[in-house]
């Protein structure tokens, strides 16, 4: 029945010339998909790492800045 | 008085059937809320293109007077896909991504929700669709619009009429279709995993990099990507970068409603009854619902997955939440993890999935615009 409904509009089933293809192109569509997302994770988690570190970072350098004035201030 | 009777000579009946399915999309948009930006122009347009003799389309053999919806069916999206893309920008523009910055984890369940394209295309290519048709059908399992529009013109897809209703209708079907399709995967324990939300404060430099890196990793790994994922980001920017507000503001306001208003009247002109009606859109109807229930089912299995092997649990429900439909899914979620459990909130897990799967389906847009072009009869 189905078959004569799709012949009806000039729809091939079962074509498995382009079946091929098609299922080529799931695992390299799933793969590149995957790649790309997991390209992004690492590249959101470094860069959240760089700028956690960088605070940190800045943040010692200010504390240890304002010590040395304090230290400064006291020997004056 | 020939004349008078012109327009009855030229009517037919599958002329008088569009006028019902314009009506139908008009009733759905006002009296059931569905998607009503889209449907009602959609709908009106329906009826408008399908007049006898309607000059909105054009008259002449050659078509050496062409009608406004022609035109604007020509300019705006045959020719450059403009407005598809420009929708992007305001999209981006709405789109928080803190919820999925405060757990990129859940980008994975985005790229999983997509697993219904694949497998969509798969069948539409052995019910017989060629390639370019099957992927274009395929598509409507982003249940994104703009990416729906925009990969089935790009590989000249003769359905883009039907992808496009069939498209939109299921998005706003989101809150039907979903829930039980997540009923079916889970069970009442795994529907009631709790999940704690850190909401530690995303740094203002992390939420600018975040649009800029997305942008340069698709464009390197998907370039075919770059314009949906490069719209959608750019928009984003301007969001965050706190120096363009009133821009920001209108491309979320004013732009976008002027976009989608463009839109849904211009899709309208692939809705004439000789290309329309036909058993094929049936078909792609099915295959539409085909295409939202193994996106459900991808993303819901994927979170299953990462429980096995993650000590702190995902609550399966957020792999449906992966689907690009926004916000419709998030909320979807959120709501049946508060009825399973009166004390289980949600919704910035699953707005963080939702918004990864809107990242997601533009990506997987532009990766069959990239694999599928060598195979596609143009």
């Amino acid at each position: 029945m189905l078959n004569f409904l799709l012949a009806f509009d000039n729809l091939t089933p079962m074509n498995w010339d382009v079946l091929k293809p098609a299922l080529n192109f799931l695992w390299q569509g799933l793969l590149a998909i995957f790649v790309v997302i997991g390209l992004i994770i690492i590249s959101v988690k470094l860069t959240a790492l760089a700028i956690e570190k960088t605070t940190a970072w800045k943040k010692q350098r200010e504390e240890e800045k304002e010590a040395q004035n304090t230290d400064e201030t006291t020997n004056s | 008085m020939d004349f008078l009777l012109e327009g009855f000579k030229a009517l037919e009946w599958q002329q008088v059937v569009m006028w019902i399915i314009g009506g139908l999309l008009i009733y759905l948009a006002i009296k059931k809320d569905m998607e009503p930006a889209l449907l009602l122009p959609m709908g009106f347009g329906a009826i408008l293109v399908n007049l006898p003799l309607s000059p909105v389309i054009g008259s002449g053999t050659n078509g050496e007077h062409l009608g406004i919806i022609t035109s604007l069916f020509n300019v705006g999206i045959e020719a450059s896909e403009a407005m598809p893309l420009l929708l992007f920008i305001g999209i981006g523009c709405m789109i928080d991504f803190g919820p999925l910055l405060t757990n990129p984890k859940l980008f994975i369940l985005g790229g999983a929700a997509q697993l219904g394209i694949f497998v969509t295309i798969i069948l539409a290519a052995m019910i017989g669709f060629p390639l370019n048709d099957a992927a274009s059908i395929g598509i409507i399992g982003a249940a994104d619009g703009p990416t729906a529009i925009l990969v089935a013109m790009q590989l000249a897809s003769k359905y883009v009429g039907p992808i496009m209703v069939v498209a939109y209708s299921y998005m706003a079907l989101v809150p039907i279709v979903q829930p039980a399709v997540i009923k079916l995967c889970t069970t009442k324990k795994e529907r009631m995993i709790k999940m704690k939300y850190n909401a530690k404060q995303i740094p203002k430099l992390m939420r600018i990099l975040f649009p800029i890196i997305v942008t340069i990793v698709s464009g390197i790994i998907a370039p075919d990507s770059l314009s949906l994922v490069g719209m959608l980001m750019f928009g984003n920017l301007l969001r965050e970068c706190g120096v363009l507000q009133s821009l920001s503001e209108t491309a979320q306001t004013t732009f976008s409603n002027i976009i989608t208003l463009l839109l849904g009247i211009t899709i309208s002109f692939q809705m004439q009854a000789a290309a329309f009606l036909s058993f094929e859109t049936l078909i792609i109807m099915a295959l539409g619902l085909f295409a939202f229930v193994f996106d459900t089912i991808g993303g819901v299995m994927c979170a299953k997955l990462i429980n096995v092997f993650s000590k702190e649990k995902i609550n399966p429900m957020l792999g449906a939440a992966g689907i690009s439909a926004f916000p419709m899914a998030s909320r979807v979620v959120a709501k049946m993890a508060t009825k399973e459990d009166p004390s289980n909130h949600l919704l910035m897990h699953a707005v963080g999935a939702n918004v990864s799967g809107q990242i997601a389906s533009a990506i997987v847009g532009g990766l069959i615009i990239g694999i599928l072009g060598p195979f596609c009869i143009l």
